[in-house]
């Protein structure tokens, strides 16, 4: 079962069109969401989160149109976004006592086992912390909730090799836990090391939506790795 | 609703906000536009929304799991127990003018306005300026905040202006009345203004919800 929907997503900027994006995301895969600079991720996952309105298309959760139970589809997803961090000089155990107030499956356990895995101090606030640690907050955050599915806006941007590299192997274990994982990229090493299904996007289309195998077979010419076959379709192979 | 209010009042607020709420007090100084007092407790407020905007406070809330009217359900909120504790605090001040300090000498030769329940009720004619024009304007864009502001001063400012002449014109002497004088119309001012600012809340939240349902973030 899918656990989000993506389907016929536009909407039209005066410089940039986002057309047709549709695509699906299961539980229990890590979907990476490919692109680059300006090819339409953040909207398409501004709109995934009803942050920005579509002027056609439709998002479900969990077989639910998020239009009309965003509430409801909120308790049970996650998000985290790279370039944004909240409430800079609050620490973290202020800003976690007011999250955990609109959740009901809050679990308390699961926010002190992810504050020790991610060696996060919460005395601290958003502004003591790297880049890296911020985003490991906001997961902290969607964790603790039991999200089902994890909506991430370049997590690993920002991050040293070591901390992406935890970063994709926390990923890992909660595909195994069965949680689907979304998140957007424009770093290929990411994509190979970890994704199940890649969602291509370049200049606001979806060019591919397919699982890892299926999109090398396809996409990729003999001999060359993922991030030949991209940097190839963006140097002009779409336009052929 | 509780939690979105106790989220404002715990992450959103600047503590300048809170400390803004004493000017009520200025109802006690002789001499002065009490008025006044009002603008500086929605300056205060001013302040909470310029510290949520730099905070990503909107967008924080609006991926929180409710709906995106409770975000500026919550902001309302916020904005009317700030006003109606410094409400409070002038109703204190006013208290001791009417009673005890009614036929003090500073206060009896104030040529400005006097602080009685005339003027309570103009306090909240000018909170519900600052809900219509600045808080209502605020969530046409959710980040714009100078321009509704400008407005709201030039329109609080004006009120106050006419407010403090109002009781100069001949047979209105008794809108500036001492102690229990004119309690009757001194009461029906207050509610006068009561109303004004729930139908000015009331409409501006309403806006608001509407136009925050279409706006982009």
């Amino acid at each position: 079962m899918e656990t989000v929907e993506v389907r016929g997503l536009g909407k039209k900027y005066p410089s940039f069109e986002l057309r047709d994006v549709s695509f699906a995301i299961k539980a229990g895969k890590i979907t990476g969401f490919i692109g680059r600079n300006g090819a339409g991720k953040t909207t398409t996952i501004k709109a995934m989160l009803n942050l920005i309105h579509p002027d056609r298309g439709e998002v479900d959760y969990f077989s639910l149109p998020l239009i009309g139970n965003e509430t409801e589809i909120k308790q049970r997803i996650g998000y985290s976004t790279g370039t944004l961090n909240w409430y800079p000089r609050k620490k973290i155990r202020d800003i976690a006592a007011i999250v955990r107030r609109f959740y009901s499956t809050w679990d308390d356990g699961l926010y002190r086992k992810y504050l020790e895995m991610f060696s996060l101090d919460e005395g601290k606030t958003p502004l003591e912390l790297s880049e890296g640690m911020k985003v490991k907050v906001n997961l902290m955050l969607a964790l603790s909730h039991r999200a089902q599915a994890l909506i991430l806006d370049e997590p690993t941007s920002g991050l040293d090799p070591f901390s992406r590299n935890e970063l994709l192997d926390l990923f890992e274990q909660l595909k195994k836990e069965g949680t689907a994982v979304f998140f957007s990229t424009h770093i290929i090493s990411d994509i190979e090391r970890c994704a199940d299904q890649i969602v291509y996007i370049s200049k606001g289309r979806i060019v591919a939506a397919l699982e890892k195998a299926e999109f090398a077979a396809r996409l990729s010419e003999a001999g060359e790795t993922l991030e030949d076959t991209m940097l190839r379709l963006e140097r002009g192979d779409l336009n052929a | 609703m509780r939690n979105i209010l106790i989220k404002e009042l715990r992450l959103s607020a600047s503590p300048i906000t809170y400390f803004f709420i004493a000017f009520g007090l200025m109802f006690l100084i002789p001499g002065y536009p009490v008025l006044c007092a009002a603008f500086f407790v929605t300056l205060g407020i001013f302040f909470s929304f310029q510290s949520a905007r730099e905070a990503n406070d909107i967008v924080f809330s609006v991926l929180l799991p409710i709906a995106k009217s409770s975000v500026v359900k919550g902001k309302f909120l916020f904005v009317c127990l700030i006003e109606l504790c410094s409400l409070v605090v002038m109703g204190l001040a006013v208290a001791l003018r009417m009673t005890v300090l009614q036929n003090s000498p500073v206060y009896l030769e104030n040529a400005l306005m006097n602080a009685n329940l005339f003027a309570l009720g103009a306090a909240l004619f000018i909170f519900g300026l600052f809900n219509w024009i600045f808080v209502g304007g605020f969530f046409k864009t959710a980040y714009q905040l100078g321009r509704p502001f400008v407005w709201y001063a030039a329109a609080a400012f004006l009120s106050i202006g006419v407010f403090e002449t109002l009781h100069h014109i001949p047979g209105l002497e008794a809108v500036n009345a001492f102690g229990t004088k004119h309690i009757g119309l001194q009461m029906l001012l207050l509610a006068a203004g009561m109303a004004l600012y729930a139908g000015m809340t009331l409409l501006s939240l309403q806006t608001a919800c509407r136009r925050f349902e279409r706006i982009d973030l």
